[in-house]
């Protein structure tokens, strides 16, 4: 995988893994303020950093396939794959 | 039903394949311990499950370990990939090789096939997130082991990360015991069953 591919997808998961983070905690505190600006402040980022990765390198979830030739949700490298990360 | 987000939760690259490490290792993916059994075990136990809160942690720690279980896969597949017939005897991995070639089939490292009977639920909110408090820190001890076994720094350090998410679930366990606890009897915890009987 190219470094700019990489180094974006990184940022991605830093950014969905705080606002995960947020989740498990607010399911306990559904009421903490402070637990829900964090969570609204992580997912504003993440959901701009997802759409940046989609335009460049392709669709994370199969029902945004933007592609009108070719369905390129198939296209390796699959997650698990070393050339992924 | 759920979505797939076609990346990890976290970064596995391993540069040096590696089956010999991979033997232990898949403990993770179908052991007793592992993230398959954690996954069953908070993914069943939620229907039953009389407090929001509880329902949302057991569902959100639930589809997580999921996630983990892909990277252990990720893991392990790395790990595997490329290994010769003679690669796979000098690991002493020839009795997994005969069966599974280069497939992930979940498995203790000993061999015993996944099995549902590694879940425990009782339908009993106190039970189970007893049994889920204590799954949380078993994991732990066998990621600690790993980590006694595993030098490559590209192995340790997703499994370091694993190893973590396992404190915060129990964090979060701990939270869901209380909210529990906090809605019982406060003379006698055991008096009912939330789950299951009606004051």
């Amino acid at each position: 995988m190219c470094d700019d591919r990489s180094r974006l997808l990184h940022k991605l998961q830093a950014e969905d893994f705080a606002v995960y983070e947020a989740v498990l905690y607010l399911d306990g505190h559904p009421d903490c303020r402070h637990g829900l600006a964090y969570y609204h402040r992580h997912r504003e980022t993440a959901m701009r950093l997802r759409a940046e990765y989609e335009k460049k390198y392709g669709a994370i979830t199969n029902t945004s396939v933007c592609d009108a030739s070719h369905f390129g949700w198939i296209d390796g490298p699959w997650p698990w794959e070393k050339e992924a990360n | 039903m759920w979505s797939y987000d076609k990346k990890l939760q976290y970064p596995v690259k391993i540069k040096n394949p590696n089956p010999a490490i991979a033997k232990v290792i898949i403990s993770q993916l179908g052991g007793p311990d592992g993230e398959l059994a954690a996954s069953m075990r908070y993914l069943h136990q939620r229907y039953s499950m009389p407090y929001n809160e509880v329902v949302g942690i057991l569902t959100d720690v639930g589809t997580e370990e999921l996630a983990h279980l892909e990277m252990i896969a990720a893991i392990l597949h790395q790990l595997m990939k490329g290994a010769s017939p003679e690669d796979i005897k000098r690991a002493g991995m020839e009795t997994y090789f005969v069966d599974h070639t280069a497939g992930l089939y979940p498995q203790s490292a000993a061999g015993v096939p996944f099995d549902m009977k590694y879940v425990g639920v009782k339908g009993d909110v106190i039970a189970d997130l007893n049994e889920d408090l204590a799954a949380e820190q078993k994991a732990r001890v066998t990621y600690d082991n790993i980590l006694r076994l595993v030098d490559d720094p590209d192995v340790r350090d997703p499994i370091k990360y694993l190893r973590q998410r396992e404190l915060v679930h129990y964090q979060r366990f701990g939270d869901a015991l209380r909210i529990a606890q906090d809605r019982l009897d406060s003379k006698n915890f055991y008096a009912f069953n939330p789950a299951y009987d009606r004051k």
